[in-house]
């Protein structure tokens, strides 16, 4: 188990490091994706700041908590945009026949496929989000420990399932061979989870943690940390990602028996 | 005329041949809408009005946005990226033809698809949410709208053919050209009307093209603009659609004169 850690860990560490020095070539246009992806987070952090000199609380939150929501909404997923990457380019992986390369590799084939293509523009961005985060927690009332530590279990809890998603959208890919727009598709319904789940109506707040839990993923752990969560919802988020790992993990192994190489 | 004509109805039998994506890619931004809507709601609350919007106006601006970023955010600018790198663009440019109709044409096939798919959404959240929409009485209110969204669209298309055509003296376009997407989503008003911001910032803002793509004939559309004040922004809007124009033209014809392609 340690040895296959080690194995996977150097991969991963190899695989990061080419992209960072195929980004680093690409000076120009990696410095306009990292001012683009600033600029995106500075904006929408302005607008809610502006949006509070108007409104003193939105749904029940203050600006202090809607910031909270907002940041942890960016850490969940920039976490799995610098881990998951891979998903992203599922389909031409498959349609190019380089698939058929990861499947005679001494390595798991879903690692490769998800995990072994990092954007490290990500892991720059993830620095100011962290800070930013952290500023957010020192204008909170006194919590305890319990609290941070429930934080921290939902957002690993989350990125656990946004893996389970992206195992899903791999398999798609590997199985039909298209639906490259499924992985956008998530990227838009995540935008989604911005604000408090709570700012929207009953129906698609249930949509959003029963359906497509994107509640679960960026809401729950917000909601722990303010102590607005309840027990039993804290137990429905793991049960949810106990199910829905082994689930996609099926479904990843299943279209991976049906694949019959797409490429000549 | 025709060469164009035609090229506009292939452009549309192809957008609609890949049915799923196009669907997909309608799904993720009426999530966006839904979001933004909901937001709005919760902004509102029990107040009358927020911002000078009432709750009937606010719906209208965002359910107006999706159906603008169909009309205007459509551009081809990451396709002319791809062409110039690619080496591709030659094969356009030893036809009898001009390749800024060309890319108009084409653009004006995915704007028909989507605008047709945007109303549909727009009549589905309405009957959703049960708000009543605000529709101007005035037919002078209707010609404006029109006529400010025409140049919209078009500033917007020669804004980003501008900033693809570094494709010709540098690989690494793309990077800028991302930066310019986001920012323009912002300035323009995609996510939040301007009056948001401080009023500094929306000075500056409104000094710019930026605004006159999305915010300037929403609030047209929603009679917030006199008819003289509105008559004079569009004169401006002209100006600038006219620089961005002039400017896009002299880019794309020293590109041209840099461009080198090379093998068959």
């Amino acid at each position: 188990m340690r040895a296959a850690l080690s194995k996977y860990w150097r991969i991963w560490l190899r695989t990061a490091s080419m992209a960072m020095q195929a980004q680093l070539t690409y000076r120009l246009g990696s410095f306009g994706f990292l001012l683009g992806k600033m600029m995106r987070l500075m904006f929408f952090f302005a607008f809610m700041a502006a949006v509070f000199n108007h409104v003193e609380t939105v749904a029940g939150y203050n600006l202090v908590e809607t910031a909270l929501f907002f940041m942890t909404y960016n850490l969940v997923d920039m976490t799995a945009q610098i881990l998951f990457r891979g998903v992203y380019g599922a389909r031409r992986t498959v349609s190019e026949g380089d698939f058929d390369f990861y499947l005679v590799q001494p390595c798991s084939p879903l690692f490769r496929m998800t995990c072994s293509s990092v954007d490290f523009l990500d892991i720059i961005t993830i620095i100011p989000v962290i800070v930013m985060t952290g500023m957010t927690f020192a204008r909170l009332p006194p919590i305890g420990w319990e609290g941070y530590a429930a934080y921290a279990l939902l957002m690993a809890n989350g990125v656990a399932l946004i893996f389970a998603i992206h195992v899903l959208v791999a398999a798609l890919a590997v199985r039909t061979q298209e639906l490259e727009s499924a992985i956008w598709i998530y990227r838009d319904v995540m935008f989604m989870g911005k604000f408090p789940v709570d700012v929207y109506a009953p129906a698609v707040r249930w949509a959003l943690t029963l359906g497509i839990p994107i509640a679960v993923m960026t809401t729950f752990p917000a909601k722990a940390l303010l102590g607005r969560l309840s027990f039993g919802w804290i137990a429905y988020a793991f049960a949810l990602t106990a199910v829905a790992l082994p689930l996609s993990y099926w479904f990843w192994r299943d279209s991976v028996a049906r694949y019959t190489s797409s490429s000549s | 005329m025709r060469t164009y004509w035609v090229a506009y109805q292939i452009a549309l039998q192809e957008t609609l041949q890949r049915r799923s994506t196009l669907l997909m890619d309608r799904v993720g931004g009426f999530a966006i809408v839904v979001s933004l809507y909901s937001f709005w709601t919760a902004l509102i609350g029990d107040k009358a009005t927020f911002l000078g919007y009432t709750r009937e106006e606010m719906l209208t601006y965002v359910l107006a946005l999706n159906v603008l970023r169909s009309f205007v955010f459509t551009g081809r600018g990451w396709q002319l990226v791809g062409e110039i790198s690619s080496g591709k663009i030659s094969s356009y440019l030893v036809r009898p033809l001009s390749y800024h109709g060309y890319a108009l044409a084409l653009d004006l096939a995915q704007k028909t698809v989507h605008v047709c798919a945007s109303f549909i959404e727009v009549g589905l959240l309405a009957l959703l949410v049960r708000g009543g929409l605000f529709l101007p009485s005035d037919p002078a209110t209707w010609l404006l709208f029109g006529a400010a969204v025409l140049m919209s669209s078009l500033l917007f298309f020669f804004l980003e053919f501008m900033i693809s055509s570094l494709a010709f003296w540098t690989s690494e376009s793309g990077g800028p050209l991302f930066c310019f997407e986001l920012f323009l989503q912002f300035a323009a008003g995609a996510f939040f009307p301007l009056d948001v911001l401080p009023e500094g910032l929306r000075r500056a803002l409104e000094a710019t093209p930026f605004p006159y793509m999305i915010y300037f004939p929403v609030r047209v559309f929603l009679e917030k603009v006199p008819t003289s004040e509105a008559l004079s922004l569009l004169g401006r809007e002209a100006m600038w659609l006219a620089a961005v124009y002039l400017c896009a033209m002299a880019v794309w014809r020293r590109g041209v004169r840099s461009y080198a392609a090379e093998g068959g």
